[in-house]
């Protein structure tokens, strides 16, 4: 029982973090499909870093990655205009391949596993710890309610002379530090980078995004949820389940089944931010 | 505008000299091994026009939800849907019965797995990037769940499907081993000129073109842009479910877990190159077949073939901000 | 006497159209002024140059006795200017509150409470109550409108343009809307209120200005105008008689429209019980000034629409139960309001625009397949009808100005059997020239048999153009009397709501 517990934490804490990326992205109206590109990016950067610059150097240089790429994305998204989709995907590429052809390029066979790095209960703190900053932020601060009415409406935001470019980009950085930490994290915890080790945590983190309607605190509790249901999968492994055994990758699909559902409408109303992908 | 775009592609092609400098390698020699090694040698051609199969069909498939204004990211998603039920029923059945069921159930299959996309967005807008993205991985743990269980064959170590027989599969129109041509290449020409003639002379397809280019005209023009959405998905996602079929009855004989390297992924590239001609969507594909094989090539030259996949995102960004030039230029 | 606003000698010019030309406006201190005139007078241009919005050429302006000019409208709210835009400003997403404060929360930090009693004693002041951790988006109309003014005292202003604030209102919350002006005014606020409903000007407000084609044209005290005076003065008078030389035979009846009903975006009746009856030889002419519900009508009969009640018959079947493709397989044309956005594909070329709306008609369509020769062909006769101005049928639609892509469109429902033509603004953007012709061409096709119902916001093209003009007030449709069905004055007093 208590092993799940850990487990569930464990677990949730990436998602919950690159959920929280997602949030300062989206809710200021800018699609992110790319916090899987971001997480990857960092992960990669940051176990090339540890090697060298021990576990602060890890953090550090694996936020800056990040960042970097969430930059991209401000610039490809608010001064290029090019479609949020086309510039996430592009970054998902770059990401893919750029972190494959470094880590086997620069990586430093001699050291393998065990990479130094930060204790891992400081990530998990930073996984409970954020959310409700968020959900201060963006109901207490004045940079939180610009953030949420440039991503409602970019055009009246603009009308009370808020300007959505400037609110975007600090949402995009905010973007790149949090998707940093989270993939920092990944890699911390396994000690070792292996290709596409973030294996579609970031499109996890954009489901609960959707399934919490882009609010902070139901967003964390969806990444819980998803977080748990990969530790009961652990732990039920080979176990029968109603007499049956159920193959665990039905479980793992479950996330991504609910999420659909909850896009056609049958888990209450829509609370897609109203001005996501407008320029 | 015209700086900015410069100072891209000038930054695009600097993370790229600058990473294989980084790899300790000349970068025109580099772009010697990636050419010799897709086109320098028949059986390299062969090669890269066997990567270019599914890259042409998936892109097509990509390219007429573009025309219809839709981002269907889940053609990797449809592939999968369409190889593995290619593989239950094309194994069960002999002779040309297993080819055409196989490739009729696959594209049934690819187009259910888009229906959802389809519905979903034509009548709750709710964005088909966002659920095309997760039938994928839905599509990915199921096909895996199957292989692995009910229809693993248990005479194999691998996790994967009996072999589909050899009088189902597709033939090869050359075949002098190890330079093979499979007549699936001949299917994916066709279908590009085919879809190019349908988009050009049919009324349906003026109708889902009016569509993608102005949603409201068309409403105004008696076109229903919700039924043209579901359709435009739908024939989408059979062309990715036919991806899938024909690359288990041309070339791997049968459904195994980890089947696409990500086609339909490249298919984005493919068709976002390809602009608005169905018929550019061949040499786009092609090109797309020529990194992915010459990125092997590069692989073994000590160059990680990850490099391939950050010119493939570089070149989706510089396509995509080229677009907006002449839209902006246009308005 | 203090005046709040004076504007004295305001030009803007738009590129070659001047929209204001030497305006002066000058209001007194806790007056309920009220600035009329029809669609384009320039009314909302003056009072965007006043709200920094836009920079005037020409004229200066003073603000409670301080020269001033202002650069943005930051700089017009520190100076206690506040505007209400025709199209509210409230965020839906975010609550009352955070839209009340938003862009001026004066802090990094919300003081959410400090904030939410300083809402609340304005709003007490004005007699409104709100639920400020509510989302705006279960605001009814009214309420986003003193959302909308509450926002103004938020900000300090003392002096508050209003534009058309009711028009999206109830009768009842428009006569608690000008209570509220009434105490604001009573407490020293000065108000400015841009509005085409003469009853509100008559009822509520002190003095009077009239705006007509960018020129003052008069200002009056209320007390000493009536209803009749002041719509001669909006509509000005006729500059042109109507041709009535050749009289119209009134055919069968091709539409028929009995007791319509159509919500509007906000849940309001866009149309009330509309009846309509066209016959087949008829232009008829739908006067009105913007808003009044002409765009709903056209939709509900183009069959884009959703009806509540009522019935439409279209060359005598009932055809509520038609799509839009049927209707226009019936012979239904439209020529859309917004040409860029509803007419044509830009980045298509001529040729394939052609089509466009017929594309399932002979001679675009054999079978289901597009007939490529047949196209060019009509486009070639398509372009040349109103003698579009192009290169060749090849290049994209977005290579003609906007004139001359308003020709193709009007042209193009003209082309193929149009039995009813259904044209919003049908010369938007034409100089003379082309506005007859594009005139011309619907009456043509009316003495063959055809009926047309043509929409404009300018009531003097219409009486010239049209066999009979009704008019449309707040989704009403007022007939005049049988023999004033072309009488300015009668008309003109119909669609601003005067008796």
């Amino acid at each position: 029982m208590l092993n799940l517990l850990v487990l569930t934490i464990l677990f949730s804490t990436p998602l919950i973090l690159a959920a929280m990326g997602g949030y300062t992205s989206e809710r200021g109206g800018v699609i992110n499909i790319g916090l899987e590109g971001m997480m990857l990016m960092a992960a990669c950067v940051g176990a090339l870093a540890a090697a060298h610059y021990g576990p602060v150097g890890q953090m550090i240089a694996g936020v800056v990655a990040a960042t970097v790429l969430s930059f991209v994305h401000w610039l490809a998204t608010q001064v290029y205009h090019i479609d949020h989709v086309i510039s996430g995907m592009a970054i998902n590429a770059v990401a893919a391949g750029g972190t494959n052809f470094l880590y086997l390029k620069l990586s430093d066979p001699a050291h393998g596993s065990g990479l130094p790095h930060l204790p891992i209960s400081v990530f998990c703190v930073a996984g409970i710890v954020v959310p409700f900053l968020l959900w201060f932020y963006s109901r207490q601060t004045r940079g939180g309610l610009r953030l949420m009415a440039v991503g409602s409406d970019p055009d009246k935001a603009r009308l009370m002379g808020i300007q959505p470019i400037r609110v975007r980009l600090f949402g995009l950085l905010a973007t790149g530090i949090l998707t940093g930490i989270a993939g920092v994290e990944l890699v911390a915890y396994t000690g070792v980078f292996t290709d596409n080790m973030t294996s579609g945590r970031g499109y996890i983190a954009l489901a609960a995004l959707i399934l919490g309607g882009w609010r902070p605190l139901p967003t964390f509790m969806a990444c819980v949820v998803f977080g748990f249901f990969s530790a009961l999968r652990l732990q039920l492994q080979g176990t029968p389940l109603f007499g049956a055994q159920l193959p665990s990758q039905l479980w793992a699909a479950l996330p991504y089944l609910v999420t659909i559902i909850a896009l056609a409408g049958l888990l209450g109303r829509n609370r897609t931010p109203a001005g996501l992908g407008k320029p | 505008m015209i700086w900015r775009l410069i100072a891209l592609i000038v930054g695009a092609c600097a993370i790229l000299a600058g990473a294989v400098l980084v790899a300790h390698a000349s970068p025109i020699e580099s772009l010697q091994t990636l050419i010799h090694g897709s086109l320098g040698t028949p059986s390299a051609i062969a090669g890269t026009l066997k990567e270019t199969t599914p890259l042409l069909i998936c892109g097509l498939a990509v390219f007429i939800a573009l025309r219809a204004g839709l981002f269907n990211i889940g053609v990797e998603g449809q592939l999968l849907a369409g190889a593995c039920c290619c593989a239950i029923v094309a194994t069960r059945f002999h002779g040309i019965l297993g080819m055409v069921l196989g490739v009729l159930v696959g594209m049934l299959a690819g187009a259910l797995w888009a229906l959802p996309a389809g519905l979903i967005k034509a009548y709750r807008n709710g964005h088909e990037v966002i659920t095309t993205i997760m039938l994928n991985n839905v599509a990915a743990l199921f096909a895996a769940a199957l292989v692995s269980g009910p229809i693993k064959d248990p005479k194999q170590a691998d996790t994967a499907t009996p072999y589909v027989d050899a009088s189902s599969r597709l033939p090869w129109i050359y075949s002098n081993p190890p330079v093979q041509i499979n007549f699936a290449l001949v299917i994916g020409i066709l279908l590009a000129v085919g879809m190019a003639i349908w988009l050009k002379k049919t009324v349906a397809g003026y109708e889902l073109q009016a569509v993608g280019a102005n949603r409201i005209a068309a409403r105004f023009a008696g076109i229903s842009p919700q039924k043209v959405t579901v359709v435009a998905m739908s024939i989408s996602g059979a062309l990715g479910g036919l991806a899938g079929a024909i690359q288990v009855l041309a070339y791997e004989g049968r459904f195994y877990d980890g089947f696409s390297p990500g086609y339909g992924f490249d298919a984005l590239g493919v068709a976002l190159l390809a602009g608005n001609s169905a018929y550019a969507v061949l040499p786009s594909s092609f090109l797309f077949g020529v990194l992915s094989k010459g990125g092997t090539a590069l692989q073994i030259d000590g160059i990680p073939k990850g490099i391939t996949t950050v010119v493939l995102g570089m070149l989706i960004l510089i396509a995509a901000a080229i677009r907006y030039r002449k839209v902006s230029k246009d308005a | 006497m203090s005046f709040a606003v004076r504007l004295l000698g305001i030009t803007k010019r738009f590129g070659t159209v001047t929209a204001l030309d030497r305006v002066d406006l000058e209001v007194e201190q806790g007056a309920i002024h009220a600035l009329v005139g029809e669609n384009g007078a320039g009314k909302t241009t003056l009072m965007r140059v006043l709200y920094g919005a836009i920079a005037a050429d020409e004229g200066s302006m003073e603000v409670e006795g301080n020269t001033v000019r202002f650069g943005t409208s930051r700089e017009a709210i520190e100076a206690g200017v506040g505007m209400v835009s025709q199209h509210y400003g409230i965020i839906p997403e975010l609550t009352c509150l955070q839209n009340l404060i938003l862009g001026a929360e004066g802090g990094l930090v919300l003081k959410n409470k400090v904030a939410e009693e300083r809402a609340q004693s304005l709003a007490a002041r004005m007699g409104f109550t709100f639920d400020w951790h509510a989302e705006a988006s279960t605001l009814s109309p009214a309420g986003a409108q003193k959302l909308e003014i509450l926002k103004l005292l938020w900000r300090n202003a003392r002096i508050m343009i209003l534009d058309e604030p009711t028009a999206m209102l109830s009768p009842a919350d428009a006569a608690a809307l000008f209570e509220s002006l009434h105490r604001l005014a009573n407490e020293g606020a000065t108000i400015i209120l841009v509005t085409h409903r003469l009853p509100e000007v008559l009822d509520h407000c002190s003095r009077v200005t009239v705006l007509r084609g960018g020129r003052r044209i008069d200002e009056k005290l209320v007390v000493d105008t009536n209803g009749n005076e002041l719509a001669t003065l909006i509509v000005g008078e006729a500059i042109v008689e109507p041709d009535r030389s050749q009289p119209f035979e009134p055919g069968t009846t091709l539409l028929q429209i009995t007791g319509l009903v159509v919500k509007g975006d906000h849940g309001e009746q866009a149309l009330k019980e509309v009846n309509l009856t066209l016959r087949s030889g008829e232009v008829l002419g739908i006067a009105g000034v913007d808003g009044s519900g002409q765009r709903e009508l056209f939709e509900a009969i183009a069959g884009l629409v959703q009806t509540q009640h009522g019935s439409m018959q279209m060359l005598g079947s009932d055809c509520l139960s038609w799509d839009a493709a049927e209707r226009i397989r019936n012979g239904l044309r439209l020529i859309p309001e917004d040409r860029h956005a509803q007419g044509v594909v830009e980045d298509w070329s001529l040729d394939e625009n052609a089509a466009l709306g017929l594309q399932r008609l002979a001679p675009f369509a054999n079978k289901g397949r597009v007939d490529g020769k047949a196209r060019f062909e009509m486009a070639e006769q398509i372009a040349d009808r109103f003698k579009t101005k192009r290169g060749g049928l090849k290049l994209p639609m977005s290579s003609l100005s906007g004139g001359n892509q308003q020709r193709f469109v009007a042209a193009r429902a003209l082309c193929l059997n149009a039995k009813l033509i259904l044209a919003f603004q049908p010369a938007r953007g034409l100089d003379i020239k082309g506005t007859q012709q594009v005139y011309d061409g619907i009456r043509e096709a009316c003495r063959n048999g055809s009926a047309a119902l043509v929409v404009s916001f300018d009531l003097d093209e219409l009486l010239e153009q049209c066999d009979r003009v009704v008019a449309m007030n707040n989704g009403k449709l007022l007939e005049p009397r049988a023999q004033d069905s072309l009488d300015r004055d009668a008309i003109g007093r119909l669609m601003v709501g005067a008796q």
